[in-house]
């Protein structure tokens, strides 16, 4: 049936496009908590194919690998949370950039020196005008802070 | 991939280029609205199946979940970025539900936005309380950025013409897909395959909760108990 073919590709289509989607975040993002959202997103594009290629082939397989899958996400979560609030007791920070340094024993370090420092035109403070007509604020620029 | 969905690839690619952080306010609402229009465009390329309301459900779901994760990897906070996942597994739940796959459309939504990301937001409470990091506002470096996701979009692609095979019909089917279609005993067949055929593997899911969870607490006290004996030396 050519229709069944066309519906699976679409899911494989949409599955592809979440799972290179959380691929590109993992790769970009810096936080340690949205890097991995990021791969958890990238095994829910994997379960919708695999959902998709179950109901092609009519079987219950492609169901139960995501009921696993669901299960290992689970036991992720608890270990790499666990792992992250640790990481931030030590470090104070969510940064991965942080623990660029972290290696084994006995080898040389490696240290990415060019990792971005802020811009300046980021920093959008309120300047006073001569005319003495009240600045427009940058809604965001009482957010933004440095360090903790 | 046919032209337009080449197209819908190329605009999703810069408008993923303009939304990532290290980036303004305005090049963020322009990538935003690129985003939109190349998923709209690559839903729209992809070939019809089956009565137009069918259609219509698959293409709100569709938007609703890669929209929702391309917004996730955008967004500058973290509550947001968790909140935009939660929105993203809803969609996901609702094309495992039009895939007649019922309980893991619940399950998805059950384990996934309730609990895993719920879980998530208590972190970020605890380790992020208020404003934005310098971390959130900035991505990797100039080069990484543009490099990173022209691979993504490089993955994408080649994602999309692997899958051609799929559409000449080159793969045989095991069924001829009428069984799954039977949603009153949906979940016994469900529960029948789970504890027959997969039993070992359900005991085997068991053990490894169990042993996430014993590590999980490990990690906590060992963590803690380092930083301890690290600091009397200081003393």
């Amino acid at each position: 049936m050519p229709e069944a073919s066309q519906q699976l590709f679409n899911y494989l289509i949409v599955g592809g496009l979440v799972f290179a989607l959380g691929t590109i975040g993992f790769i970009v993002r810096r936080n340690l908590i949205v890097m991995f959202l990021c791969a958890e997103m990238m095994l829910q594009g994997v379960s919708i194919s695999l959902v998709g290629w179950g109901r092609y082939h009519d079987r219950l397989g492609g169901q139960m690998l995501v009921l696993f899958m669901i299960a290992v996400a689970a036991c992720e979560a608890g270990v790499a949370l666990a792992l992250i609030v640790m990481l931030y007791q030590k470090s104070g920070k969510l940064d991965v950039t942080f623990w660029q340094g972290v290696r084994e024993e006995g080898r040389a370090a490696f240290v990415d020196r060019n990792v971005p420092r802020e811009l300046d035109r980021e920093d959008h403070w309120p300047r006073l005008t001569p005319a003495g007509i009240e600045p427009t604020l940058d809604e965001e620029a009482p957010l933004h802070r440095s360090r903790v | 991939m046919s032209g337009g969905g080449t197209w819908g690839l190329i605009l999703l690619v810069t408008g993923l280029f303009l939304a990532i952080p290290h980036s303004t306010r305005r090049t963020r609402n322009a990538g935003g609205l690129l985003i939109t229009a190349g998923i709209v465009s690559i839903l729209y390329a992809l070939p019809r199946f089956g009565p137009w309301f069918e259609q219509l459900v698959f293409w709100a779901l569709a938007l609703l979940t890669v929209g929702a994760s391309a917004a996730a990897i955008s967004m500058r906070s973290p509550v947001y970025a968790a909140i935009w996942f939660a929105v993203s597994l809803l969609g996901t739940a609702g094309l495992l539900v039009q895939q007649h796959a019922q309980f893991v459309g619940v399950a998805t939504m059950v384990v996934y936005a309730g609990a895993i990301v719920v879980t998530f937001l208590f972190v970020v409470m605890l380790a992020q309380p208020e404003g934005h990091e310098t971390h959130d506002r900035l991505s990797w470096g100039r080069l990484a950025k543009p490099a990173s996701i022209l691979a993504g979009g490089t993955l994408m692609a080649l994602l999309g013409s692997a899958c051609g095979a799929v559409l000449n019909g080159d793969i045989p089917r095991a069924g001829d897909g009428q069984s799954l279609l039977d949603d009153s005993s949906e979940l016994a067949r469900l529960g029948n395959e789970l504890f027959s055929v997969h039993l070992l593997a359900v005991e085997l899911v068991g053990t490894l909760l169990l042993v996430a969870l014993v590590g999980a607490i490990a990690l906590m006290i060992h963590g803690r108990e380092r930083r301890a004996t690290r600091e009397v030396p200081d003393a």
